[in-house]
């Protein structure tokens, strides 16, 4: 048994997970107060990274970069939300689906016509170079620094959440939008909200993942598809469920790499199936919406 | 026997006919406007995919993101054996293809249908990728992973007839495209096909009247699995290379997307989203500086459609069609039942017997023993037994949260029972779920609406009346409906029984609303059941309609128990033999009305004195 | 002028017709209970007056403004505040950010404890999750509610319905409370007897039909049209 390749593996597998986490995170807020399943979602992870890519081409402060991807990724998912999502959530959902779907291919072909099909890549910034001494471990510096900032994200988030105002309208607004209507608080200017916060997750994850990956349009893809197993394995709708669902499916990827290389990614639909078996609702369901 | 509407001469075969004629036709004209073999043939094998995902999508209302996985199956599979020498003749690999397309269509169906709407797309999705990663790494050996399989040989056919350029492969894939198409209106006009655009419409309503919605359901998966396999491996044939795009989530995108621009429910528009497609892709790459973006623009085009046109090219078609020729029998002003038409339609029912009240004899039909309903620590009905005679009319009555819809909803089998039994003539019928209810004799008719609103009013019936006739699956693809004399007759039977003769072809949406809500009770009705459970009938009614409703239900009450909900007292006096109260969960009187109208426990309850409990 | 003016309003389930030309009026400072047996129209009513539903004609005036398209959180801003049937408490809220969401708009919003103050069980329970209380608790929680908004005219619907009897007398004494101390009220029962006793006026609704304007007395006169219009 090679102890420093399992614990390799094992925080591969945190890293990986932790960002998951985070797309997971946006996607599930925006269906629980929306009821919108953002098939674009992918593409505002993608354009967080190529906006990062630009501000680093600019700065070259990795700092500066995230800051930028996050908010065009953000303001991308406002003028969305505002130009095209809000005439659609008195639609039946899979037409919801369709036009998500739809904004998802415009956006990477868009991207694809500026910048060339061809990857670009956003080196580690200076801080996160070489590796770190853990003892059992010599272990990447950045990717230990991508927990540290996913992790603080996610505690942003979660203030954010449950103790801000903000938070508490989106959270009421999950479980009951009618009655926080009557509550005398405007619900679609939350959904502005609360589509702009989804959208700036994933990104931030993006950018954050960007030195990590190679920058190109279709790196979104697989990432829309794995965070969508994740809300399945954790339960949609659910803060701990995407916590949960994503860490779990980060180390399935990774550990499996460890064994079986060419099945690693297959293994993970495999989860899927199993939770979708015994438990259809995910670990942590939810009702709310559906 | 007097079948209005229907067409028995060539008329029905229109599209069968155009479709041969277009197939001719095509390789005649498209090359005027600049198209090449390859592009038919690209064209013909992606509308043979979307006539199986057309039934899926269109006819069923099941948005599925990953029929790719089926189209690589069925490719590989094909490619596989004809390389490997494992098969000569083509149309034999093409089957060995599509059969295994269908198989794994029934583990990922039986998988994903486990939920529905957005999660069942979002599984299909995933489940597509899954194949694509199996394709690509583990089974890469077998699928040469990233390179694909090339030297697929010239297609062999019978008669050693080989099949290689463009232009040849353009006649064998018409000639199965041709056969697609045939099968696929088949399966559409049938009575698999009618309860297929019911699930669309209204997905609950359909399992309440007595089908097996996830049967049915998993059908129109495998049927689209099939018709992707075999899509598949015709594209291993013409390119003589199966390459592992087929397996990409564009692929499944790109079949949506085509579905959608040609447009959904109509077996053609997946036909036609693919000429676009192909057609501009190559034809926007003459322009320099667009050519590149040819995908942006089809995805702008996609969402204008999807937002502006959701019927897509077909629906455009059509909505313009009708504007031209004058609409069909929608907004006509709604029949209001005459006197001598009342009496007319009545002569034609089997003679409907003079209620005698005092004259109930009948054995017990339903019964329940001690049936509790809990939510958690709220206990909504408590110990309920109740005994219901065959032939009488009975009202359940009581305040607000007594707990009558709920004991209601047991009866019918569309809420669980926490304890306790319920017996319906003789047998132990409490956990078996409305489909099964429904099927042993036990039908229902919702407060609120519950109708297939796209289909008309014949169509409406006909899916109660299919269940009756042919129990809770019936995969019965070949046989046209519409010539089911059985089905007709007793279609036409309940149409008149519940006075909707003269409005019989007119969709269901349309109907004013009094019509609605008897087409409501016909519903129920064509499932000719023992006992019938009415919710709040005359529920949104005015008080004319009212006892317009209290006169049919007297009719139909002939020959059928009926236990109705009710809040009007009028129509309860009017109506019930007896009368059940409910109070708190508890079953607190029953008997004839005029007694219950005395009794000073039943008064208390509606009032709100202090009672004892 | 009328605080609350109803005029020939006709709401829609769909196209099912569930109010005919429904008018009332309320008084400042008037407690009137609106009464009928369920399917009556009077919880469509009180909806309709919310905004939640939206008349297909009539008119709603209130505080002399015309509400009636109004969207309900606009109406609530203006002083109108719904308690709905079944309580509707947000229930993976605590019982404090319970109140605490229902002040967020109300410009004169009670600080939290002085619903602490008039509900002493809530206080006991205030860092419980909505769902974890009971019915009657919750029933408090939801008159609380609206009552830290500060509002003009609270609507009351079935506040009693599927409580045991001695929750039911608490109730009534809180709202009683509430009534005296000057608040404008319509509350919709089918506990007729409750309701008659904290009210000045009633109505009857029957089918989506007013058919009935008076006083509780005139109304207890008639057992005859009391037993025709709310009993069996």
């Amino acid at each position: 048994m090679n102890w420093s390749l399992l614990w390799a593996q094992l925080f591969n597998g945190l890293t990986l997970g932790a960002l998951l986490v985070l797309v997971a995170m946006g996607l599930t807020i925006i269906f629980g107060a929306l009821g919108v399943i953002n098939f674009a979602h992918g593409a505002f992870y993608m354009v967080g990274a190529y906006a990062a890519y630009i501000a680093y081409t600019a700065t070259y402060s990795f700092v500066i970069s995230i800051v930028a991807g996050a908010a065009v990724a953000m303001l991308l998912g406002l003028i969305i939300e505002r130009g095209l999502i809000r005439y659609y959530y008195k639609r039946p959902h899979e037409d919801q689906i369709l036009v998500t779907f739809g904004i998802g291919i415009i956006i990477v072909e868009a991207v694809r016509a500026f910048f060339g099909g061809i990857a670009k890549r956003v080196p580690v910034p200076t801080w996160g170079e070489g590796a770190v001494n853990l003892g059992f471990l010599y272990y990447p510096t950045y990717r230990i620094e991508v927990l540290g900032i996913v992790g603080a994200a996610l505690v942003i988030l979660y203030v954010v959440l449950y103790r801000t105002r903000i938070g508490l309208i989106v959270r009421a607004g999950i479980e009951d939008q009618l009655m926080v209507n009557i509550l005398g608080i405007n619900v679609t200017r939350t959904f502005l909200v609360v589509f702009g916060l989804g959208s700036m997750a994933a990104g931030f994850a993006g950018v954050v993942n960007s030195p990590i990956v190679t920058v190109n349009p279709e790196m979104g893809a697989l990432v829309l598809v794995q965070s969508f197993v994740v809300i399945v394995i954790g339960g949609v709708g659910s803060f701990w469920g995407a916590v949960v669902g994503g860490l779990i499916a980060g180390e399935i990827l990774s550990l499996t790499a460890m064994i079986e290389p060419a099945y690693s990614q297959v293994m993970l639909f495999a989860a899927m199936a199993v939770v979708l078996i015994l438990r259809p609702q995910g670990l942590f369901g939810v009702q709310g919406r559906q | 026997m007097l079948r209005f509407g229907a067409d028995r001469g060539l008329g029905r075969w229109l599209p069968e006919i155009a479709s041969i004629i277009g197939l001719i036709v095509f390789p005649l004209l498209f090359p005027i406007i600049g198209g090449t073999f390859d592009m038919m043939d690209r064209i013909l094998i992606w509308g043979l995919f979307g006539f199986g995902f057309d039934i899926l999508f269109g006819f069923t209302g099941l948005l599925a993101f990953g029929q790719a996985a089926f189209y690589g199956i069925g490719g590989f599979t094909t490619a596989y054996l004809l390389i490997n020498g494992y098969l000569t003749n083509a149309l034999v690999a093409l089957a060995g293809g599509t059969i295994l397309a269908s198989v794994f269509g029934v583990i990922i169906g039986l998988l994903s249908l486990r939920r529905s709407g957005i999660y069942f797309a979002m599984l299909t999705l995933a489940f597509g990728e899954m194949f694509y990663f199996l394709d690509l790494s583990p089974l890469r050996n077998i699928t040469g992973g990233e390179n694909g399989l090339s030297g697929v040989p010239a297609a062999d056919l019978f008669f050693k007839i080989e099949v290689r350029t463009p232009e040849e492969m353009y006649w064998l894939i018409a000639v199965l495209f041709f056969v697609g198409f045939l099968l696929a209106r088949r399966i559409i006009k049938s009575s698999f096909g009618a309860v297929l655009v019911a699930i669309r419409d209204n997905v609950d309503r359909v399992g309440v009247l007595g089908h097996d919605v996830q049967k049915y359901k998993l059908t129109a998966f495998v049927i689209a699995a099939a018709y992707g396999g075999l899509a598949g491996g015709l594209l291993g044939l013409f390119q003589g290379y199966m390459p592992p795009d087929a397996f990409y989530l564009e692929t499944s995108g790109q079949l949506v997307v085509q579905t959608i621009m040609g447009g959904a429910g109509t077996l053609i528009g997946p036909t036609i989203g693919a000429g676009i497609w192909i057609y501009l892709r190559s034809a926007l790459q003459q322009f320099d500086g667009i050519g590149s973006l040819w995908k942006m623009i089809l995805g702008i085009v996609f969402v204008l459609i999807v937002t502006l046109f959701r019927k897509g090219i077909c629906g455009g078609i059509s909505q313009l069609w009708n504007r031209v020729t004058g609409s069909t029998v929608s907004r006509q002003t709604a029949v209001v039942p005459s006197a001598e038409s009342l009496a007319n339609e009545t002569a034609m029912l089997p003679t409907a017997a003079i209620r005698n009240r005092s004259a109930l004899t009948g054995s017990v039909i339903l019964e329940t023993k001690d049936v509790v309903k809990r939510y958690g620590g709220l206990t909504a009905v408590d110990s309920v037994s109740f005994q219901l005679i065959e032939g009488e009319i009975r009202a359940l009555i009581g305040p607000n949260g007594a707990g009558k819809t709920t004991f209601f909803n047991m009866l019918a089998g569309t809420i669980p029972v926490t304890e306790g039994e319920i017996h319906f003539a003789g047998e132990h019928i409490t956990h078996l779920g409305s489909t099964a209810v429904c099927q042993r004799g036990l039908a229902k008719s919702f407060q609120i609406n519950q109708l297939f609103p796209s289909l008309s009013v014949r169509d409406n019936i006909r899916i109660p009346a299919l269940a009756r006739r042919y129990g809770k699956f019936n995969p019965s693809m070949l046989r046209d409906v519409e010539f089911d004399d059985d089905i007709c007759r007793a279609v036409d039977d309940a149409i008149a029984a519940v006075q909707l003769t003269g409005r019989a072809d007119v969709r269901a949406g349309e109907l004013a609303y009094g019509e609605k809500r008897r087409l409501e009770i016909g519903l129920a009705l064509a499932t000719k059941p023992r006992v019938l459970l009415l919710d709040e009938p005359t529920a949104g009614m005015s008080p004319s309609e009212r006892t317009e409703t209290v006169q049919l239900l007297k009719r139909i009450a002939a020959g059928i128990t009926i236990v109705i909900v009710e809040h009007d007292m009028d129509v309860v006096f009017g109506l019930a033999d007896r009368v059940t109260v409910f109070f708190n969960g508890r079953k607190i009187a029953e008997d004839s009305p005029e007694a219950i109208q005395a009794n000073p426990e039943v008064r208390a309850a509606y009032l709100g004195s202090p009672v004892k409990k | 002028m009328s605080l609350l003016e109803v005029k020939a309003i006709n709401t829609y389930y769909g196209d099912a017709h569930a109010l005919f030309d429904v008018s009332l009026h309320v008084e400042q400072n008037e407690v009137v209970a609106l009464l009928g047996r369920n399917g009556a129209g009077k919880s469509t009513t009180l909806k309709t007056i919310m905004g939640v539903m939206a008349p297909k004609s009539g008119t709603i005036n209130f505080a002399g403004r015309m509400i009636e398209n109004m969207p309900p959180y606009k109406i609530s801003q203006l002083g109108l505040q719904l308690v709905p049937e079944e309580r509707r408490i947000i229930g993976g809220l605590t019982v404090d950010e319970n109140l605490t969401l229902a002040g967020l708009t109300a410009p004169n919003r009670w600080h939290n404890d002085r619903a602490y103050e008039m509900f002493p069980r809530l206080a006991e329970r205030r860092n419980n999750r909505g769902r974890d209380l009971s019915g009657g608790e919750q029933q408090m929680l939801a008159i609380a509610r609206a009552l830290v908004r500060e509002p003009q005219l609270i609507l009351l619907d079935e506040p009693f319905e599927g409580l045991a009897p001695l929750i039911v007398q608490d109730l009534i004494g809180v709202c009683r409370q509430v009534a005296s101390e000057g608040r404008t009220i319509i509350i919709v029962e089918q506990n007729v007897h409750a309701a008659l006793g904290l009210a000045k006026r009633c109505y009857v609704l029957n089918n989506g039909h007013m058919v009935f304007d008076g006083t509780p007395d005139a109304l207890r006169r008639d057992a005859d049209f009391m037993h025709r219009h709310l009993g069996v």
